[in-house]
């Protein structure tokens, strides 16, 4: 809607601001020169006067005085713009210069009485259809007398045509410069909100689905640049999680396939034609182990997004590592019976740390388990727990198929296996060691492998101390 | 007809093969992608049926090098994947059908068959032979009209003649085609099998259809 756009509402304010401004602006400017042309008329009455009375001095006051003389003695008199008149003391006129005329301007009862008080007076008169005058009256005394009443006159029409003249320059002048500047104003709005208009057109272009999307930023720092890059980086994170929510629900239904294809086709293949019960039997068999698989998919994903959402409430307490250690030993030593694995315990320390009971099994369970599962048949799996610093240092060690260094750094990845791996031990999730680093973390220690094909894997674990009791 | 099944999840890899045996069909299995290569170009298969996700070497990989060795037989891919620019890359590189997992059994023997048909020129998938007719698909025989039972193994030999009647076939072609990688060359199986198959389909006919090349094999043809 252009009708309520910020560029409409800043244009808006921006005219009506100005458009006030530049009203007082003329008023004032009005009224300032309108008083300086009439001081200045004033002025110049006031000089003339001045003038006309040393003259008249220079002459003897008297009903004598005769405006040729006058006018002889200055001759600027007769070329100014001004007229002179000189009244008796009864306020009568005696003599009147020439550019009068015959008009009659007689004195007004003020002035007479201000005249008698001894004061000067002005006033500004205006005749029938005669021009506008600005009239000066002086008396003239000697001693107390009053000899004379000296009057000085200009018209005021040329300051009333320059007043007029800047009126009109003003009436046409304001518009336009309004004009000017509401055209500027709306190109200045539009030229500040063109970045939020590209922000704008990226975002929709996001929300239809491309993620490659960003705000060209201008290189100020400016409120705009900073929203743009704010914009930036958000849809940066935005694409990395997205992404990689693409990935996962990929592997996860790959995964998912595997076990499904077989269950699948296993079953529909028994069901071709009769078969010996031994057949079913197997059937059945392999199905059952298939359903574990996916269940045990399902019960990790659910695990982890649960941990992603921060749903996973932990119980901290102390845990006596070093009996736990102990324990999964001794289910290692079942998991590796059939296939003649043993796993021995090398060192062993008291290491108390502070985490939760149930998932620090679980990580013991899944290192441990991996080493067996990856070790060969008859080799040893190796367990060690000591206090490092004030960390405690545990340590799975296997003999077995090994990771290959470029595989090493995404072992701990969501559904991520090695080929060996899928080759040596099908059962697998690949989920297990994923589980491990996000236990390993919420515990705020850290976990490592170190491996070489066929050499074997050893996995250790940091994990910060409890500390002592006396302490807490 | 022999077929190799290239693919690295055992029971997978499994029940395609007793699927495919089930129809008489001779099947290898190769677990990885290297092997898998390698096999396409030593023996001379009928099918393979390849999956996209192997290890060693990926499944579009040993395609196109199979290709490039001018290896001609036909290809169906598997693909746990369903993305279409899987199965696009899997046909460039020179598949001629794809299925996606889970597949059901039925459509891959299907499919399997309908390749085999393209191949062997058949367009119906209905062989014959002067008056025995085999039909693939119900795997039925008769001869002038009547029925003739087969072991499966004797169906597979009879299918390989049929389908290259006029031609003389070898023995080791006829190992290769109708027996498997666990077959012992040294025994005189294939002449065995030729009699049982003679005596169902020849014996008390006027005309023999099954005949011996003496010192190269055996050939059917229709104006014996």
């Amino acid at each position: 809607m252009k009708a309520t756009s910020i560029r409409v509402r800043l244009t808006l304010w921006y005219g009506s601001a100005l458009a006030l401004i530049l009203v007082l602006f003329a008023v004032a400017l009005y009224l300032v020169m309108s008083r300086a042309l009439r001081e200045q008329v004033d002025a110049s009455l006031d000089e003339a006067a001045a003038v006309a009375i040393r003259t008249l001095g220079e002459h003897r006051f008297g009903p004598f005085l005769i405006f040729e003389d006058l006018s002889q003695d200055f001759p600027e008199i007769a070329l100014l713009d001004k007229f002179f008149q000189i009244f008796g003391p009864a306020g009568q006129v005696t003599i009147q210069s020439a550019n009068i005329q015959s008009r009659e301007i007689p004195l007004s009862q003020t002035s007479f009485r201000a005249s008698l008080d001894g004061k000067s007076t002005f006033e500004s008169v205006k005749f029938e259809k005669g021009v506008p005058l600005r009239l000066l009256s002086v008396p003239i005394r000697q001693g107390d007398q009053l000899v004379n009443i000296l009057r000085v006159g200009t018209s005021l029409q040329p300051t009333e045509k320059m007043l007029h003249r800047l009126l009109a320059g003003l009436y046409i002048a304001s518009p336009v410069a309004l004009l000017v500047s509401l055209v500027g104003g709306w190109f200045l709005a539009g030229r500040a909100l063109r970045p939020v208009h590209a922000i704008t057109q990226a975002a929709q272009r996001i929300a239809a689905g491309d993620w490659t999307q960003r705000i060209r930023t201008p290189h100020s720092n400016d409120e705009i640049g900073q929203l743009a890059s704010t914009f930036n980086d958000m849809i940066g994170r935005l694409e990395v999680s997205f992404r990689q929510i693409r990935q996962f629900s990929a592997d996860a239904s790959h995964e998912l396939r595997t076990p499904l294809t077989i269950t699948k086709g296993e079953t529909e293949l028994a069901l071709r034609r009769p078969r010996q019960a031994e057949d079913y039997r197997v059937v059945l068999e392999s199905n059952l182990e298939e359903i574990d698989r996916m269940s045990r998919i399902v019960d990790e994903l659910l695990f982890l997004s649960r941990a992603d959402l921060g749903e996973i409430k932990l119980k901290m307490f102390p845990v006596q590592l070093d009996d736990l250690v102990r324990e999964i030993q001794q289910q290692a030593l079942v998991l590796g019976k059939e296939r003649n694995i043993h796993t021995v315990l090398e060192a062993i320390e008291p290491v108390v740390v502070q985490g939760d009971d149930l998932r620090l099994r679980e990580l013991l369970l899944n290192l441990v388990d991996n080493a067996v599962k990856y070790s060969q048949d008859g080799q040893t799996v190796e367990l060690s727990l000591i206090v490092a610093g004030d960390r405690g240092k545990l340590v799975v060690r296997d003999h077995g198929i090994g990771i290959a260094s470029g595989d090493q750094g995404r072992i701990f990845d969501r559904f991520y296996r090695t080929d060996e791996a899928r080759a040596h031990a099908a059962k697998g999730t690949g989920l297990g060691l994923a589980i491990c680093k996000w236990i390993v973390e919420v515990h705020h220690g850290s976990i490592e492998v170190q491996s070489a094909v066929h050499d074997g894997s050893c996995f250790t674990v940091f994990l910060p101390l409890a500390p002592s009791e006396g302490v807490v | 007809m022999r077929i190799l099944v290239v693919e690295d999840e055992p029971k997978v890899a499994s029940f395609i093969r007793r699927a495919l045996e089930e129809e008489s069909y001779a099947v290898d299995v190769c677990a990885d992608g290297p092997g898998g290569l390698d096999w396409a170009q030593t023996v001379n298969y009928d099918l393979i049926v390849l999956d996209l996700m192997l290890p060693g070497l990926p499944g579009v990989e040993v395609l196109k090098r199979a290709r490039a060795a001018g290896v001609k037989t036909p290809v169906l891919i598997l693909t746990a994947r369903s993305e279409v620019d899987q199965r696009v890359k899997g046909l460039d590189a020179g598949a001629d059908d794809y299925l996606t997992k889970p597949f059901a059994i039925e459509e891959l023997l299907a499919r399997a068959r309908a390749l085999l048909r393209r191949a062997g020129g058949a367009p119906t998938g209905i062989l014959q032979v002067d008056d025995v007719v085999l039909n693939p698909v119900t795997r039925e025989v008769t001869r002038g009209g009547q029925r003739l039972e087969f072991t499966t193994k004797e169906y597979a030999l009879l299918e390989y003649l049929m389908r290259n009647a006029g031609r003389v076939l070898t023995r080791s072609m006829i190992t290769e085609h109708v027996w498997d990688l666990d077959f012992d060359t040294f025994t005189n199986v294939i002449d065995v099998y030729i009699s049982y198959l003679r005596n169902k389909i020849d014996k008390g006919r006027e005309r023999s259809l099954i005949q011996t090349v003496r010192g190269s094999g055996y050939m059917m043809r229709a104006d014996g």
